[in-house]
């Protein structure tokens, strides 16, 4: 009998919790804890912030299905990691906080012999004085946060058709932000929706981003193999930005947020101001911030986490320059570091390093997006973990390693570009690898013949099979494992 | 100064362009094409 805990519930947790219920037999325990009752499908919280989707439709109740498939769940937060066991409590456990209304704030220990830490990203709204719903500007990162900004987002749409005009400052709330996709998504969903309303005239739409130029996502930009040749991704997204009249602040940290007006600098230490009157700012992340101890109750956190709360594993975390990194610095197994019977899948994996150049300005400020970790990988590194896991079960340390490298697996992103199933539109880019290896792939990083992105109501039409396919997927329909992730 | 960018140099899509990508028929065949080029990516990220 095994007992496998799976320590958070979106994309990846989620994921890995199905397979490892569909692998094991009944007699094995699969476990999930997760702060939140409900499963999101977080790339339709997009949709939400613009008024399109209510929350209903991208969020469910967890506690019903995993009844119906026999995995154990505890709505709580995952605290204290004791995988070596301790004082009072010899076997591997983590400590836990319920937030269920039941027993909220009670705590718990879980035992286990197998840990999935598929926490994500915390939303460090901190890191810039201002930032966020509690702040001065809105976000999308979760439904509830989505549904406050739909609603601040039809004021504005009410104070144009009221004959105002209106600017809208849309993208990334820190020098260390990624997730730049889904921060152009609302930004081309917003100007959709105003177009739409007729009063795109009175607007201004402002995209404000960490990226030294549009279309690097966080990823060292792409090159797109077209016909035509070779497109860098920079010559896409600005042909997107110039068709549709949006204008752009790159380069940039935000310093803070007050009513009204962000404050920032530039990669060449300029400083600068932007009013507006609407701010949809993404926060940077960090790990969970989950402390480690070992049997004597020493702390180990920075042992088995990065200075980031992610989770260390078996990735290269040598600190190198740029022209150093290499594509097998990533990690394969996510297996940490120091635990053997422990892993970190999907966002919760602390990265060897960014793939974007990092660059400071000449004041010393960090303008580096982080790398991007988004729902493909994360879902395939879930299924990999639980694979692992479960020949682990059945045939011990002789069981196959399953391995899910960002260096060897590549990634469809399809970005929203606006709502309307005869009039909508969305980029959808592949990628080819995700992690770029020049070594390999020459100058371009990539396999340019996998590499493309393509504008058009298509795209629109696969972002919303996408979010139908995924919400069934998740809610564990029949035949769901014969959706790939 | 303003810092507000514009990418008056960056190539727009001509007429013909933007009626394809609108075109119920042919975004219909790019769909199929889109949906075989994501499946293929998918496996390959499967080990
Ligand atoms: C607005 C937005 C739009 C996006 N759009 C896209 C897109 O179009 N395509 C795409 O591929 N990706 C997109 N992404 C990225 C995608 O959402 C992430 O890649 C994905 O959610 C990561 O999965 P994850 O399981 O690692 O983290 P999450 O999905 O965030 O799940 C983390 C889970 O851990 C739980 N948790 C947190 N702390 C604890 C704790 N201490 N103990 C226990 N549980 C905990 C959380 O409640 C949650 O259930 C988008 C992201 C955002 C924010």
């Amino acid at each position: 009998m095994a007992r496998t805990v799976i320590l958070g519930a979106g994309i990846a947790g989620h994921t890995a919790a199905l397979h490892l219920r569909r692998m094991l037999p009944k007699a094995h325990d699969v476990v999930v804890v997760s702060p939140n009752s409900k499963w999101n499908w977080i790339p339709s919280n997009i949709w939400v912030g613009i008024g399109r989707m209510t929350p209903e439709q991208v969020t469910f109740p967890l506690a019903p299905i995993y009844r119906r498939k026999g995995i154990e769940f505890h709505q709580a937060l995952a605290t204290e990691l004791h995988g070596d066991g301790s004082a009072e409590l010899p076997r591997p456990h983590v400590t836990v906080r319920y937030t269920d209304p039941a027993r909220q704030g009670q705590e718990a220990r879980l035992e286990y012999d197998y840990l999935v830490n598929a926490t994500g990203p915390k939303l460090n709204f901190g890191a810039t004085p201002g930032l966020g719903p509690d702040g001065h500007s809105w976000s999308v990162c979760t439904a509830g946060h989505a549904t406050d900004a739909a609603r601040a987002f039809a004021q504005v749409v009410g104070r144009l058709e009221a004959g105002d005009h209106q600017t809208l400052l849309i993208g990334m709330g820190h020098g260390t932000c990624t997730c730049q996709g889904a921060a152009f998504e609302y930004t081309f969903n917003a100007e959709h929706e105003l177009t739409k309303a007729g009063v795109r005239d009175r607007a201004e739409v402002i995209y404000i981003t960490n990226e030294v130029q549009l279309g690097d996502f966080g990823m060292d930009s792409m090159n797109f193999g077209t016909k035509r040749g070779i497109v860098p991704s920079h010559v896409f997204a600005e042909s997107l930005f110039q068709e549709r009249g949006v204008k752009a602040i790159m380069g940039a940290h935000v310093e803070r947020v007050e009513p009204g007006v962000v404050h920032y600098e530039l990669l060449d230490g300029t400083k600068g101001q932007q009013p507006f009157d609407f701010a949809m700012l993404l926060p940077p992340f960090r790990g969970a911030d989950l402390k480690a101890f070992d049997r004597e109750g020493a702390d180990i956190t920075s042992e088995v986490f990065a200075p980031s709360g992610f989770m260390k594993v078996d990735a290269d975390y040598t600190p190198k320059p740029y022209e150093e990194w290499r594509a097998s610095d990533w990690p394969r197994t996510y297996r940490s570091l120091r635990y053997d019977n422990v892993w970190a899948a999907g966002i919760a994996f602390a990265p060897p390093h960014p793939m974007s150049r990092p660059r400071t300005t000449p004041n010393g400020t960090a303008i580096a997006p982080a790398p991007p970790r988004t729902g493909m990988p994360s879902g395939v590194i879930g299924r990999a973990v639980a694979q692992t896991i479960a020949e682990r079960v059945r045939h011990g340390a002789a069981g196959k390693v399953h391995t899910a490298s960002m260096a060897e697996m590549g990634a469809a992103c399809i970005a929203s570009a606006g709502a309307g199933w005869l009039d909508g539109k969305a980029a959808a880019m592949t990628v080819f690898p995700i992690v770029p290896d020049p070594e390999k792939y020459g100058d371009a990083g990539r396999d340019t013949k996998e590499t493309f992105g393509e504008i058009g109501l298509s795209a629109h039409w696969m972002k919303a099979m996408l979010h139908y396919l995924f919400l069934y997927k998740a809610k564990a329909r029949p035949l769901w494992f014969l959706i790939p992730e | 100064m303003s810092n507000l960018t514009t990418f008056p140099n960056a190539p727009l899509p001509s007429d013909k362009e933007l009626r394809a990508r609108r075109n119920v028929v042919r975004q219909a065949w790019r769909f199929v094409v889109l949906n075989g080029k994501m499946l293929t990516m998918v496996t390959k990220g499967h080990h």
